[in-house]
Protein backbone atom coordinates (compact mmCIF):
# COMPACT_ATOMS: atom_id res chain seq x y z
CA UNK A 1 0.00 0.00 0.00
CA UNK A 2 1.36 3.36 -0.96
CA UNK A 3 1.24 6.19 1.17
CA UNK A 4 1.34 10.08 -0.03
CA UNK A 5 4.60 10.42 1.72
CA UNK A 6 5.99 8.00 -0.67
CA UNK A 7 5.65 11.02 -3.43
CA UNK A 8 9.24 12.52 -3.06
CA UNK A 9 8.04 16.08 -4.70
CA UNK A 10 6.32 18.25 -1.37
CA UNK A 11 4.37 20.41 -4.04
CA UNK A 12 2.47 17.06 -5.81
CA UNK A 13 1.99 16.13 -1.91
CA UNK A 14 0.38 19.41 -1.39
CA UNK A 15 -1.34 19.44 -4.27
CA UNK A 16 -2.89 15.70 -3.40
CA UNK A 17 -3.62 17.00 -0.21
CA UNK A 18 -5.47 20.53 -0.98
CA UNK A 19 -7.41 19.98 -3.85
CA UNK A 20 -8.41 16.21 -4.44
CA UNK A 21 -11.23 15.27 -2.73
CA UNK A 22 -12.38 12.17 -4.55
CA UNK A 23 -10.90 9.09 -2.39
CA UNK A 24 -10.39 7.46 -5.81
CA UNK A 25 -8.72 10.00 -7.34
CA UNK A 26 -6.22 10.27 -4.18
CA UNK A 27 -5.50 7.24 -4.59
CA UNK A 28 -4.72 6.78 -7.89
CA UNK A 29 -2.80 10.04 -8.00
CA UNK A 30 -0.53 8.69 -5.05
CA UNK A 31 -0.18 5.44 -7.10
CA UNK A 32 0.95 7.15 -9.68
CA UNK A 33 3.27 10.18 -8.18
CA UNK A 34 5.04 7.72 -6.12
CA UNK A 35 5.92 5.81 -8.96
CA UNK A 36 7.56 8.24 -11.02
CA UNK A 37 11.21 9.55 -10.22
CA UNK A 38 11.51 12.71 -8.57
CA UNK A 39 12.36 14.59 -11.83
CA UNK A 40 9.54 13.17 -13.76
CA UNK A 41 7.41 14.29 -10.38
CA UNK A 42 9.14 17.64 -10.55
CA UNK A 43 8.34 18.53 -14.35
CA UNK A 44 4.41 17.46 -13.07
CA UNK A 45 5.12 20.32 -10.41
CA UNK A 46 6.00 23.04 -12.47
CA UNK A 47 2.86 22.43 -15.43
CA UNK A 48 0.50 22.28 -12.45
CA UNK A 49 2.25 25.56 -11.42
CA UNK A 50 2.05 26.65 -15.15
CA UNK A 51 5.68 27.23 -15.02
CA UNK A 52 6.43 26.90 -18.70
CA UNK A 53 9.91 27.95 -18.59
CA UNK A 54 10.95 24.95 -16.05
CA UNK A 55 8.45 22.23 -17.68
CA UNK A 56 10.45 23.54 -20.91
CA UNK A 57 14.14 23.08 -19.00
CA UNK A 58 12.92 20.00 -16.92
CA UNK A 59 11.88 17.88 -20.05
CA UNK A 60 14.79 18.59 -21.88
CA UNK A 61 16.50 17.69 -18.88
CA UNK A 62 15.21 14.51 -18.56
CA UNK A 63 14.93 13.62 -22.26
CA UNK A 64 19.32 14.20 -22.07
CA UNK A 65 19.47 12.29 -18.82
CA UNK A 66 17.88 9.15 -21.06
CA UNK A 67 14.13 8.99 -19.72
CA UNK A 68 11.76 7.66 -22.76
CA UNK A 69 9.46 10.02 -24.23
CA UNK A 70 7.29 7.99 -23.01
CA UNK A 71 8.00 7.99 -19.48
CA UNK A 72 8.17 11.85 -19.91
CA UNK A 73 4.64 12.39 -20.81
CA UNK A 74 3.05 9.71 -18.42
CA UNK A 75 4.45 10.58 -15.65
CA UNK A 76 5.42 14.23 -16.01
CA UNK A 77 3.33 15.95 -18.59
CA UNK A 78 -0.02 14.32 -18.73
CA UNK A 79 0.20 13.40 -15.02
CA UNK A 80 0.59 16.90 -14.18
CA UNK A 81 -2.54 17.82 -16.96
CA UNK A 82 -4.77 15.42 -14.93
CA UNK A 83 -4.30 17.48 -11.61
CA UNK A 84 -4.77 21.07 -13.41
CA UNK A 85 -8.17 18.78 -14.81
CA UNK A 86 -9.57 18.19 -11.54
CA UNK A 87 -8.66 21.70 -9.49
CA UNK A 88 -10.55 23.47 -13.08
CA UNK A 89 -13.59 21.29 -12.24
CA UNK A 90 -13.45 22.11 -8.94
CA UNK A 91 -13.07 25.46 -9.28
CA UNK A 92 -9.85 25.86 -7.65
CA UNK A 93 -8.67 27.40 -10.73
CA UNK A 94 -9.92 29.03 -13.64
CA UNK A 95 -9.44 29.50 -17.28
CA UNK A 96 -6.63 32.27 -17.24
CA UNK A 97 -4.55 29.37 -14.68
CA UNK A 98 -5.60 26.58 -17.07
CA UNK A 99 -3.88 28.46 -20.23
CA UNK A 100 -0.41 28.83 -18.36
CA UNK A 101 -0.79 25.16 -18.02
CA UNK A 102 -1.58 24.22 -21.35
CA UNK A 103 1.20 26.89 -22.00
CA UNK A 104 3.92 24.91 -20.40
CA UNK A 105 2.13 21.17 -21.47
CA UNK A 106 3.21 22.93 -24.79
CA UNK A 107 7.00 23.93 -24.09
CA UNK A 108 7.54 20.41 -22.68
CA UNK A 109 5.95 19.04 -25.47
CA UNK A 110 8.33 20.74 -27.72
CA UNK A 111 11.04 18.67 -26.97
CA UNK A 112 8.74 15.31 -27.64
CA UNK A 113 8.12 16.67 -31.12
CA UNK A 114 10.69 15.43 -32.76
CA UNK A 115 10.68 12.02 -30.95
CA UNK A 116 6.79 11.87 -32.63
CA UNK A 117 8.11 12.87 -36.01
CA UNK A 118 10.72 10.00 -35.81
CA UNK A 119 8.27 7.95 -35.03
CA UNK A 120 6.56 8.86 -38.35
CA UNK A 121 3.27 10.81 -36.41
CA UNK A 122 3.55 14.41 -37.81
CA UNK A 123 0.97 17.64 -37.35
CA UNK A 124 -2.18 16.93 -39.30
CA UNK A 125 -1.28 20.70 -40.64
CA UNK A 126 -0.49 23.93 -39.82
CA UNK A 127 -3.37 26.91 -38.70
CA UNK A 128 -2.67 30.64 -38.54
CA UNK A 129 -4.98 32.06 -35.47
CA UNK A 130 -4.75 35.20 -34.92
CA UNK A 131 -7.73 37.87 -33.08
CA UNK A 132 -8.12 40.48 -35.62
CA UNK A 133 -6.98 44.31 -35.60
CA UNK A 134 -8.88 46.15 -32.86
CA UNK A 135 -9.73 43.24 -30.89
CA UNK A 136 -7.03 42.27 -27.87
CA UNK A 137 -9.66 39.42 -26.81
CA UNK A 138 -7.52 36.48 -26.71
CA UNK A 139 -8.94 33.87 -24.71
CA UNK A 140 -11.46 31.92 -27.00
CA UNK A 141 -8.32 31.93 -29.89
CA UNK A 142 -5.91 30.45 -26.95
CA UNK A 143 -8.97 27.91 -26.13
CA UNK A 144 -9.07 26.86 -29.81
CA UNK A 145 -5.04 26.85 -29.80
CA UNK A 146 -5.01 24.83 -27.01
CA UNK A 147 -7.71 22.34 -28.85
CA UNK A 148 -6.06 22.10 -32.15
CA UNK A 149 -2.26 21.73 -30.49
CA UNK A 150 -4.37 18.79 -28.47
CA UNK A 151 -5.92 17.42 -31.92
CA UNK A 152 -2.73 17.37 -33.34
CA UNK A 153 -2.26 20.85 -35.64
CA UNK A 154 0.63 22.96 -35.42
CA UNK A 155 -0.54 26.53 -34.51
CA UNK A 156 1.20 29.57 -35.31
CA UNK A 157 -0.17 32.35 -32.93
CA UNK A 158 -0.58 36.06 -33.96
CA UNK A 159 -1.71 36.95 -30.68
CA UNK A 160 -4.32 40.04 -30.48
CA UNK A 161 -4.72 42.83 -32.93
CA UNK A 162 -3.93 41.22 -36.18
CA UNK A 163 -3.66 43.17 -39.57
CA UNK A 164 -4.51 41.35 -42.76
CA UNK A 165 -1.21 41.66 -43.92
CA UNK A 166 0.09 39.94 -40.26
CA UNK A 167 -2.17 37.04 -41.55
CA UNK A 168 -0.79 37.38 -45.40
CA UNK A 169 2.92 37.69 -43.92
CA UNK A 170 2.23 34.38 -41.45
CA UNK A 171 0.83 32.00 -44.00
CA UNK A 172 3.40 33.13 -46.68
CA UNK A 173 6.10 32.17 -44.14
CA UNK A 174 4.51 28.98 -42.66
CA UNK A 175 3.04 27.56 -45.88
CA UNK A 176 -0.57 27.38 -43.66
CA UNK A 177 -3.71 25.83 -45.80
CA UNK A 178 -6.03 27.28 -42.50
CA UNK A 179 -6.56 30.59 -41.13
CA UNK A 180 -8.60 31.07 -37.86
CA UNK A 181 -9.58 34.43 -37.27
CA UNK A 182 -11.37 35.33 -34.36
CA UNK A 183 -13.27 38.57 -33.11
CA UNK A 184 -15.51 39.59 -29.67
CA UNK A 185 -17.01 42.49 -30.47
CA UNK A 186 -19.45 43.74 -33.12
CA UNK A 187 -17.03 46.65 -34.03
CA UNK A 188 -14.10 44.86 -34.91
CA UNK A 189 -16.16 41.93 -36.37
CA UNK A 190 -16.15 43.57 -39.97
CA UNK A 191 -12.64 43.15 -40.16
CA UNK A 192 -12.27 39.74 -40.86
CA UNK A 193 -13.79 40.85 -44.03
CA UNK A 194 -11.46 43.03 -44.41
CA UNK A 195 -9.03 40.37 -44.04
CA UNK A 196 -10.68 38.08 -46.27
CA UNK A 197 -10.63 40.35 -48.83
CA UNK A 198 -6.96 41.11 -48.51
CA UNK A 199 -6.28 37.70 -48.78
CA UNK A 200 -7.91 37.61 -52.17
CA UNK A 201 -6.18 40.79 -52.79
CA UNK A 202 -2.68 39.14 -52.50
CA UNK A 203 -3.45 36.29 -54.60
CA UNK A 204 -3.44 33.53 -51.96
CA UNK A 205 -7.06 33.66 -51.18
CA UNK A 206 -7.47 30.05 -52.71
CA UNK A 207 -4.51 29.06 -51.15
CA UNK A 208 -6.31 29.14 -47.84
CA UNK A 209 -9.14 27.61 -45.66
CA UNK A 210 -10.30 30.69 -43.66
CA UNK A 211 -12.49 30.31 -40.60
CA UNK A 212 -13.47 32.46 -38.55
CA UNK A 213 -15.82 32.38 -34.82
CA UNK A 214 -15.90 34.42 -31.72
CA UNK A 215 -19.08 35.68 -29.38
CA UNK A 216 -21.00 37.74 -31.91
CA UNK A 217 -19.77 35.57 -35.40
CA UNK A 218 -23.08 33.58 -36.47
CA UNK A 219 -22.73 31.61 -39.66
CA UNK A 220 -24.37 33.91 -41.78
CA UNK A 221 -21.91 36.43 -40.79
CA UNK A 222 -19.30 34.02 -41.77
CA UNK A 223 -21.20 33.29 -45.30
CA UNK A 224 -21.52 36.89 -45.92
CA UNK A 225 -17.62 37.57 -45.32
CA UNK A 226 -17.08 34.91 -47.52
CA UNK A 227 -14.98 32.61 -45.21
CA UNK A 228 -15.05 29.31 -45.82
CA UNK A 229 -16.32 28.28 -42.17
CA UNK A 230 -17.44 29.19 -38.96
CA UNK A 231 -16.78 27.50 -35.78
CA UNK A 232 -19.33 28.10 -32.78
CA UNK A 233 -16.32 27.31 -29.89
CA UNK A 234 -12.93 25.73 -29.34
CA UNK A 235 -14.56 22.18 -29.99
CA UNK A 236 -16.02 22.67 -32.72
CA UNK A 237 -13.50 25.22 -34.68
CA UNK A 238 -10.77 21.56 -34.76
CA UNK A 239 -13.56 19.89 -36.47
CA UNK A 240 -13.95 22.49 -38.71
CA UNK A 241 -10.25 22.53 -39.08
CA UNK A 242 -9.95 18.78 -40.01
CA UNK A 243 -13.15 19.08 -42.07
CA UNK A 244 -11.51 21.62 -44.38
CA UNK A 245 -8.52 19.56 -44.78
CA UNK A 246 -10.39 16.55 -45.56
CA UNK A 247 -9.00 14.69 -42.88
CA UNK A 248 -12.52 13.67 -40.94
CA UNK B 1 11.20 2.77 -32.68
CA UNK B 2 8.92 0.02 -33.21
CA UNK B 3 5.35 0.05 -34.75
CA UNK B 4 3.89 -0.45 -31.03
CA UNK B 5 6.29 2.24 -29.80
CA UNK B 6 4.57 4.67 -32.42
CA UNK B 7 1.47 3.28 -30.82
CA UNK B 8 2.10 3.78 -27.93
CA UNK B 9 2.91 7.76 -28.21
CA UNK B 10 0.00 7.76 -30.33
CA UNK B 11 -2.73 6.85 -27.25
CA UNK B 12 -0.76 9.38 -25.24
CA UNK B 13 -1.32 12.19 -27.90
CA UNK B 14 -5.22 10.99 -27.83
CA UNK B 15 -4.86 11.15 -24.04
CA UNK B 16 -3.66 15.33 -24.21
CA UNK B 17 -6.32 15.54 -26.80
CA UNK B 18 -9.27 14.24 -24.56
CA UNK B 19 -7.98 16.35 -21.29
CA UNK B 20 -7.79 19.77 -23.25
CA UNK B 21 -11.11 18.62 -25.30
CA UNK B 22 -12.41 18.32 -21.14
CA UNK B 23 -10.43 21.18 -20.18
CA UNK B 24 -12.82 23.08 -22.74
CA UNK B 25 -16.13 21.72 -22.61
CA UNK B 26 -15.76 22.72 -18.54
CA UNK B 27 -14.88 26.60 -20.05
CA UNK B 28 -17.43 26.83 -22.43
CA UNK B 29 -19.98 25.97 -19.61
CA UNK B 30 -18.29 27.96 -16.64
CA UNK B 31 -18.07 31.21 -19.01
CA UNK B 32 -21.35 31.66 -18.70
CA UNK B 33 -21.35 32.97 -15.25
CA UNK B 34 -17.85 33.70 -14.81
CA UNK B 35 -15.47 35.73 -17.10
CA UNK B 36 -12.80 33.71 -18.51
CA UNK B 37 -10.40 36.61 -17.86
CA UNK B 38 -10.79 36.58 -13.78
CA UNK B 39 -8.33 34.44 -12.46
CA UNK B 40 -8.42 32.15 -9.04
CA UNK B 41 -7.43 35.78 -7.23
CA UNK B 42 -10.56 37.46 -8.87
CA UNK B 43 -8.07 39.79 -11.11
CA UNK B 44 -8.90 40.52 -14.58
CA UNK B 45 -6.20 39.46 -16.76
CA UNK B 46 -7.70 40.72 -19.93
CA UNK B 47 -5.87 43.03 -21.92
CA UNK B 48 -8.68 45.37 -22.68
CA UNK B 49 -10.88 47.71 -20.95
CA UNK B 50 -14.02 46.47 -19.05
CA UNK B 51 -16.97 48.28 -17.29
CA UNK B 52 -16.55 45.54 -14.42
CA UNK B 53 -12.84 46.20 -13.72
CA UNK B 54 -12.52 47.67 -10.68
CA UNK B 55 -9.23 49.44 -8.87
CA UNK B 56 -8.88 48.13 -5.15
CA UNK B 57 -8.55 51.78 -3.23
CA UNK B 58 -5.38 52.01 -1.61
CA UNK B 59 -3.98 48.94 -2.62
CA UNK B 60 -0.88 48.82 -5.38
CA UNK B 61 -1.63 45.97 -7.58
CA UNK B 62 -1.63 45.15 -11.21
CA UNK B 63 -4.27 43.91 -12.29
CA UNK B 64 -7.44 45.42 -11.55
CA UNK B 65 -10.36 43.32 -9.51
CA UNK B 66 -13.43 41.76 -11.47
CA UNK B 67 -16.76 43.20 -10.46
CA UNK B 68 -19.02 41.17 -11.88
CA UNK B 69 -21.44 39.77 -9.79
CA UNK B 70 -22.78 36.74 -12.24
CA UNK B 71 -25.87 37.23 -12.58
CA UNK B 72 -25.71 39.28 -15.99
CA UNK B 73 -23.72 38.25 -19.07
CA UNK B 74 -19.97 40.21 -18.66
CA UNK B 75 -20.02 40.48 -22.54
CA UNK B 76 -21.82 43.06 -22.97
CA UNK B 77 -19.58 44.70 -20.74
CA UNK B 78 -16.51 44.70 -23.32
CA UNK B 79 -18.78 46.45 -26.13
CA UNK B 80 -17.44 49.59 -27.06
CA UNK B 81 -20.94 49.87 -29.28
CA UNK B 82 -23.14 48.29 -27.01
CA UNK B 83 -26.70 47.11 -29.79
CA UNK B 84 -24.05 47.80 -32.90
CA UNK B 85 -24.61 44.02 -34.05
CA UNK B 86 -27.87 45.67 -36.82
CA UNK B 87 -24.99 47.82 -38.72
CA UNK B 88 -22.58 45.08 -38.77
CA UNK B 89 -24.36 43.02 -41.59
CA UNK B 90 -24.36 45.88 -43.94
CA UNK B 91 -20.89 46.74 -43.19
CA UNK B 92 -19.64 43.31 -43.72
CA UNK B 93 -21.56 43.69 -47.27
CA UNK B 94 -20.23 46.61 -48.41
CA UNK B 95 -17.00 45.79 -47.38
CA UNK B 96 -16.89 43.22 -49.94
CA UNK B 97 -19.16 45.68 -52.70
CA UNK B 98 -15.91 47.97 -52.41
CA UNK B 99 -13.49 45.45 -52.81
CA UNK B 100 -14.97 43.87 -56.04
CA UNK B 101 -15.38 47.83 -57.04
CA UNK B 102 -12.12 48.05 -56.29
CA UNK B 103 -10.78 45.06 -58.32
CA UNK B 104 -12.82 45.65 -61.40
CA UNK B 105 -11.59 49.19 -61.94
CA UNK B 106 -7.77 47.76 -61.37
CA UNK B 107 -7.12 49.85 -58.29
CA UNK B 108 -5.85 46.94 -56.63
CA UNK B 109 -3.48 46.40 -59.35
CA UNK B 110 -2.09 49.63 -59.01
CA UNK B 111 -1.70 49.60 -55.69
CA UNK B 112 0.70 46.84 -55.57
CA UNK B 113 2.98 47.92 -58.32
Amino acid sequence: MVEISDIFNETIRHEIEEFLEVPEEIERNVRLFSSVSPLLQEIAAALIDGNHESVDALTQQALTEGYEALEVMDGGLISGMGIVGIKFREAFIFVPEVLSCARAMKAGMKHIEPILSASGIEPIGSVVMGTVKGDLHDIGKNLCIMMLGGAGFECIDLGVDTSADDFIDAVEESGARIVGMSALLTTTMPYMGVAIEAFIDAGIRDDVQIMVGGAPVTEEFADAMGADGYGKDALACVELAKDLLGVN
Amino acid sequence: MTDSEAAELRKRLDRIGEIFGDLVSHAEKTSIERCPYRDRFDSCTALFSCRNQQSVVGESVEKPQCGHDGVFDYRDAWEAKPGHAENVKQKIVSIRAEAEERRGTGEIEREQL
